[in-house]
């Protein structure tokens, strides 16, 4: 029995796009996977290891450790060919890890979003004192932090405290919309596309919880660095 | 071994924003454990990671897992596995039962497990062959001074088991930041051959950088980080464990890559999954 996220990859039917990656099936049922930007390119390395994805999704175009997987900064230059759906998903979660999953439980109604202040108030050990960060200086540094313009792609679900405040006024209001794909919001900052134009469908990669690196950043506001 | 057709596994594991060996031995670990097709499905899950140890509640499909295995690749109990681990996956104690149905069983950290003894005794054995283990100085490298973590405890522990089977000429612990110091190896051991491994999750600029030159290795560490199409990195050895044994002074010295890095430790993480289980 397909599980939650089979059912999702299912339904995408491709070409989609998943974060910077261009998901394609071929006539014989096969999935080929590049960066976004690579489209029109031919001399691409070809990979067909799903496990390949661990090391392409590691390091940048520089070289580079990529701490945050859902950075803009997906390095270029590579063509992934995988047999089947279950090649497809195991690749996927290497090069963005856990988001199908969080994707499906969205879809599900299943999805619990954690305001960033209770994220915050949990916090034990050396970041305990991030929670001393004040809402002004959150606005600030989301918008800093969190904008898919070389920040992070993922579209932003939680809110800034129980009282439903936004995590940030400076952000883009497209930056919550999950039927918004960040890459094109970012080429388009204006005006949503035009209906004509053929886009591919998008799997949004979701954050329902401010991240670990968010978290040092606050520490690191409230201690002056 | 028979498959657990509702039962999912999660190996749950530090990681690292800086240091991208943290959790290869971890991901190579779970690819080992899902290829055997023991449980319906594998995860894994970060501190400092992606998937986050709070992605990871979402990450097994209540409609198809039942039940879900946390197995903390720790060397020791401690700060994480006591408080960090238990807060982020919202667990109450060894079994926690979810509002949507799902059972999570919490088990013991790896490095905790009595078979870490063989898995430390087999890789001195690989990492200098041939060579007569009552000849032998062994060290076990830990880290010392961890905050809140027992990892010096652990080493202790495994150094005297292995001491009390007399199979080497002398089993020490040594520790980078505090006495007894792996710099004062030549001190602190008699014998010509000296084994070195240490006890550490995975590889890192501890195991390629510090250590080695603590113990006086001046060979470039050359540091195999593994590109795309490269065997997998746990068992691609970086270039400092490819030169043993190391000559110095008048000494052999074989230098391990960090135990966690072991193959045998995804068996050990099925049998604590397993031990939960039952
Ligand atoms: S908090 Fe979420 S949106 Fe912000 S950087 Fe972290 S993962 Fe990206």
């Amino acid at each position: 029995m397909p599980d939650s996220i089979e059912r999702c990859l299912e339904s995408a039917a491709p070409p989609f796009c998943f974060g910077q990656i261009l998901i394609r099936k071929t006539n014989a049922g096969h999935f080929i996977l590049i960066h976004r930007d690579d489209e029109p390119q031919k001399n691409l390395e070809i990979f067909q290891n799903p496990d390949d994805a661990i090391e392409i999704a590691k390091y940048d175009d520089a070289g580079n450790y990529r701490p945050l997987k859902t950075a803009p900064n997906l390095r270029h230059g590579w063509r992934l060919e995988l047999a089947d759906l279950e090649e497809l998903r195991r690749a996927l979660d290497y090069f963005y890890p856990g988001r199908l999953a969080v994707f499906a439980a969205w879809k599900g109604g299943e999805l619990k979003t954690t305001p960033l202040r209770g994220t915050l108030d949990r916090q034990s050990g050396m970041y305990r004192v991030a929670a001393k960060i004040s809402d002004a200086q959150i606005n600030d540094l989301v918008a800093n932090f969190c904008r898919s313009n070389g920040g992070c792609l993922r579209t932003i679900l939680w809110k800034r405290d129980r009282g439903g405040g936004i995590a940030s006024t400076k952000l883009p209001k497209e930056k919550f919309d999950p039927g918004i794909d960040q890459i094109q919001a970012l080429e388009r900052p204006e005006s949503p596309p035009p209906a004509t134009t053929p886009v591919a469908a998008t799997i949004p990669l979701l954050c329902q919880e401010a991240c670990n690196l968010l978290i040092a950043e606050c520490r690191k506001v409230v201690k002056g660095k | 071994m028979s498959f657990n057709k509702e039962s999912a596994l999660l190996i749950v594991a530090h990681g690292s924003t800086v240091n991208p060996d943290s959790s290869a031995p971890t991901l190579a670990h779970a690819a080992k454990i899902r290829r055997r097709k023991i449980f319906a499905e594998v995860g894994c899950a970060f501190w400092k990671e992606e998937p986050s140890l709070r992605d990871a509640i979402f990450l097994f499909d209540p409609k198809s897992i039942c039940e879900v295995c946390v197995v903390p690749n720790f060397i020791s109990e401690g700060y994480f596995t006591q408080t960090v681990v238990p807060r982020e996956l919202d667990l109450n104690g060894r079994i926690t039962k979810r509002p949507n149905g799902q059972i999570w069983k919490y088990c013991e950290p790896v490095g905790s497990d009595p078979r870490m003894t063989d898995l430390l005794l087999q890789r001195a054995r690989e990492i200098a062959p041939g060579v007569p283990e009552a000849e032998t100085s062994l060290l076990i490298v830990a880290h010392g001074t961890d905050l809140n973590e027992n990892s010096a405890v652990a080493a202790k522990r495994e150094a005297e088991k292995i001491r009390a089977l007399g199979k080497y000429a002398e089993v020490l612990n040594v520790y980078m930041e505090e006495p007894p110091l792996v710099s004062d190896w030549r001190k602190l051991t008699m014998s010509r051959n000296v084994v070195v491994v240490p006890f550490f999750i995975s590889d890192g600029l501890h195991s390629y950088e510090d250590i080695p030159r603590l113990l006086g290795i001046t060979v470039a560490a050359g540091v195999d980080r593994g590109r795309p199409g490269s065997p997998p990195p746990a068992t691609a050895l970086g270039e400092i464990f490819r030169r043993n044994p190391y000559k110095i002074g008048d000494r052999l010295l074989f230098y391990a890559p960090s135990i966690g890095t072991d193959p045998g430790f995804a068996d050990i993480i099925i049998e604590q999954a397993l031990a939960a289980k039952s």
